[in-house]
């Protein structure tokens, strides 16, 4: 398998409130192939989130280093783009102005960005939301801007931290098969942390299950289900098997921390 | 049937209103019913006799004078706080360093009622225009730097990732996101300023002056002309309030995007 | 190595202790050996602190320090007494709410201390002119932060506490009182800043003894080091009365986490 992303032993130890170092991830490695999609999930507190933001580029790790297509990975960078568990929209700008974001640090014209944007609000469905601001939209719409704005920038990569861990379950439901949809046109390589098992066997092509503190890789379980996958896939044998499966695995870190 | 309707749907206004008048007129009342002692009846005035004093020292000009005297001071003054207090809050804000080393004296100076340095302003500065704008200037700067220094310290954190995700530099940082958060605590800050600053004015001006509304005041005072002093303090009490109305109104104009109105403090 | 911790961890104090000494030790050393001070017109930390130390053994500024604890004690409990039932009324009644709401929100907006000729005059320059106008000054913010106490009661507690059983009785004890404690003691900093206001504007005024007085007197005949005394023990008291009023919060409201940063 050629690697797209390739993470050798990362390490990161941070101090916590009461001045303690913790030590969040210990010797991570992983590989990711172009056009996969990849979940993470593990125990609160795994260090999980912390391999996005130092794959994002906002976190520098203690150890070991993160390659992108060959290249090593020191900051922030237009092929990589994050959806956050909290949406964080800007509160004062509209949809249209949130979505645009990326594309105005990039230094593109006003024009081309609000033709991507027009694009993009209409790929997530908010269409007639434009010039909304994010406190009148309702979850769901938020965490569509959210991905929308992640999409603009045209990314090789995208991130998702928990990103409808905020999102009551029908919504949460409709939203994996938009982005299964989404994922499935444009593409891109998903890097995809959740606390939900089911919703990563749903998901993914393989899912990566860590370790309680210090995060390492516990078992990385492939699955072979089918694509396109639908709402109804999720009632099979075959997928309750996955699942036990994953539960099984992630149940002794769980119980391991007492 | 009607009247009752109209009355439940403005019963606040209908309320308000009326009791302002309602007190109004018990104290243009008072001299009919009440006889006052020679010694009270120096001090005082009616309604009437302050509306009649504002009239007469509106039309021999002296109001304008007085007038224009002290807004030169509250704006010169306040200008002068705003250029200092917001760039200052927003270094103090990002920089934990600058913060930790200015803050003794941001605490105490704010926590000090800034009046107590007028003589020492006015030993500096003299008599006059100088020493008014810059006591006006020490009691409206801190509001408006701890307040901007607040807005910037309360940025979501998340917001500041996602910024920075995109590549942004801390310039672009403090444009995108941490100036517009920044916003509903400045303006609150400078309702709480331009309070401190017509203080200012009004104070300095007792001690440190020979004219504006604050001087007019104080030399009505002392030669027992109440009428006078009363429309000095109603001017000041109307400028109060409708500059209170005009930020309030700046506010909400500002923080549209705001589901509810922004804290106030 | 303990050491370089300790700086690390009590950082901010330090760099602030060090800005501290670092501005006295420089505005003494500046007006020691490069600008000859004028002694009418400015004045450094030594001369200072031998006038601190010179004061403190006098009687006259104990003496001064009493005169306007008085006037200051006697409007502010006026202030309490008046301006936290008023606030409460407010708050329960919605019909007073509408009638005081637009009257008292125009004079707390209102510099009030322009009034302060006229309360001199009026009342004389003793204790009872400027006990006053700390009274006028020091009212407002009892009256609205009570207010904003009962208002901002989360009607939910009220809800349980009624499906408990409780009684009128019970939800002022249980739910109204505890919610409006932090804000009378929020007003009660504010109070406090506003009626030192009151003071001092009263003793520059008109006066013969007091602390305000004391540093006009400074100021009127050139004795910088006194007057820079004056204003640093008014300075220490206020801080002093506002941090006691920020632990009586946390001590009477210890479930609220200080959501102001200051």
């Amino acid at each position: 398998m050629a690697s797209f992303i390739k993470a050798r032993d990362v390490s990161l130890v941070f101090k916590s409130k009461d001045r303690q170092p913790v030590t969040a991830l210990s010797n991570f490695s992983l590989d990711i192939a172009h056009g996969e999609f990849v979940s993470i999930v593990g125990p609160s507190g795994c260090g999980k989130s912390s391999f996005l933001n130092i794959l994002l580029g906002l976190i520098r790790p203690g150890n070991g280093e993160i390659h992108l297509n060959g290249t090593r990975i020191t900051g922030p960078g237009q092929e990589r783009a994050m959806v956050f568990q909290e949406f964080g929209l800007l509160p004062w700008r509209t949809v249209t102005a949130n979505v645009e974001l990326g594309l105005e640090l990039k230094g593109i014209a006003p024009a081309q960005r609000a033709e991507r944007a027009t694009e993009l609000i209409k790929l997530v469905g908010l269409t007639g939301f434009e010039s909304h601001y994010p406190h009148e939209l309702s979850g769901g719409m938020k965490q569509r801007v959210g991905l929308a704005r992640a999409l603009a920038t045209e990314p090789e990569v995208l991130l998702m931290d928990e990103p409808f861990a905020a999102l009551d379950a029908q919504t949460r439901d409709l939203m994996q098969m938009e982005l299964l949809q989404i994922w499935e046109r444009t593409k891109k390589t998903v890097l995809f942390v959740t606390h939900s098992i089911e919703e990563a066997a749903y998901l993914s092509d393989r899912v990566i299950v860590m370790t309680a503190r210090p995060g390492r890789t516990k078992d990385i379980l492939k699955i072979d289900l089918p694509r396109p996958r639908d709402y109804e896939m999720r009632l099979t044998p075959e997928f309750n098997d996955l699942k036990l499966h994953i539960w099984e695995v992630l149940k002794e870190e769980l119980t391991s921390r007492g | 049937m009607k009247l009752k309707n109209f009355y439940t749907e403005h019963e606040s206004f209908i309320l308000g209103t009326g009791f302002i008048v309602f007190l109004l007129i018990l104290w243009e009342s008072i001299p009919l019913w009440y006889t006052l002692p020679k010694g009270m009846a120096l001090f005082f005035t009616t309604p009437s006799d302050i509306a009649a004093a504002f009239h007469r020292l509106l039309l021999n000009g002296e109001l304008e004078k007085h007038f224009y005297v002290s807004a030169i001071a509250f704006l010169a003054g306040l200008g002068l706080s705003i250029v200092v207090g917001l760039p200052l809050g927003l270094v103090m804000g990002r920089s934990a360093t600058l913060d930790a080393l200015l803050d003794p004296y941001v605490t105490a100076s704010n926590a000090t009622p800034r009046i107590v340095f007028l003589p020492l302003l006015i030993l500096w500065f003299g008599i006059g225009i100088w020493s008014k704008i810059a006591i006006v200037f020490v009691g409206a700067v801190f509001p408006l730097l701890i307040n901007t220094y607040v807005g910037v310290k309360n940025v979501n954190q998340v917001l500041v990732n996602v910024v920075r995700s995109f590549g942004a530099s801390e310039w672009q940082l403090m444009k995108i996101v941490v100036l517009p958060n920044s916003v509903p605590y400045i303006i609150a800050g400078l309702r709480l300023a331009i309070g401190r600053a017509i203080l200012g004015v009004v104070v300095g001006e007792f001690f440190g002056s020979s004219q504006g509304l604050g001087y007019m005041i104080a030399s009505a005072a002392t030669n027992y002309k109440v009428d006078v002093v009363f429309v000095g303090v109603a001017i000041f009490m109307a400028l109060s309030v409708i500059l209170t109305l005009a930020v309030k109104q700046l506010e909400s104009r500002l923080a549209s995007w705001r589901p509810e109105t922004a804290k106030t403090f | 190595m303990a050491a370089r911790e300790y700086f690390t961890e009590h950082r901010r104090l330090w760099l602030g202790l060090c800005s501290f000494f670092f501005l006295v030790a420089a505005w003494e050393l500046v007006l020691t050996y490069i600008v000859p001070v004028n002694p009418f017109f400015f004045t450094k930390p030594s001369l200072i602190a031998d006038a601190f130390k010179e004061q403190i053994q006098s009687a006259k500024l104990w003496h001064d320090l009493a005169v306007s604890s008085q006037a200051f004690l006697w409007g502010f409990s006026f202030a309490v007494i008046v301006g936290i039932p008023v606030g409460l009324v407010m708050g329960w009644r919605r019909r007073v709410e509408y009638s005081l709401d637009p009257f008292l929100t125009a004079l707390y907006a209102s510099p009030l201390v322009a009034l302060a000729p006229l309360f001199i005059i009026v009342f004389g320059v003793g204790v009872l002119g400027k006990a006053a106008l700390v009274f006028l000054l020091a009212v407002f913010p009892f009256v609205f932060n009570a207010f904003a106490g009962v208002k901002s009661t989360d009607s939910l507690l009220i809800n349980v506490i009624r499906s408990f059983g409780g009684r009128e009785k019970d939800l002022y004890l249980k739910v109204i009182l505890p919610s409006t404690m932090p804000y009378i003691i929020a007003g009660a900093r504010l109070a406090i800043g506003r009626g030192l206001v009151g003071i001092i504007v009263g003793e520059f005024y008109a006066a013969s003894e007091g602390i305000g007085f004391a540093i006009l007197q400074a100021g009127d005949t050139y004795r910088l080091p006194d007057m820079f005394v004056g204003i640093i023990i008014l300075s220490l008291i206020a801080v002093g009365l506002t941090e006691l009023m920020r632990k009586l919060e946390l001590m009477v409201a210890p479930w609220r986490a200080s959501d102001e940063a200051r």
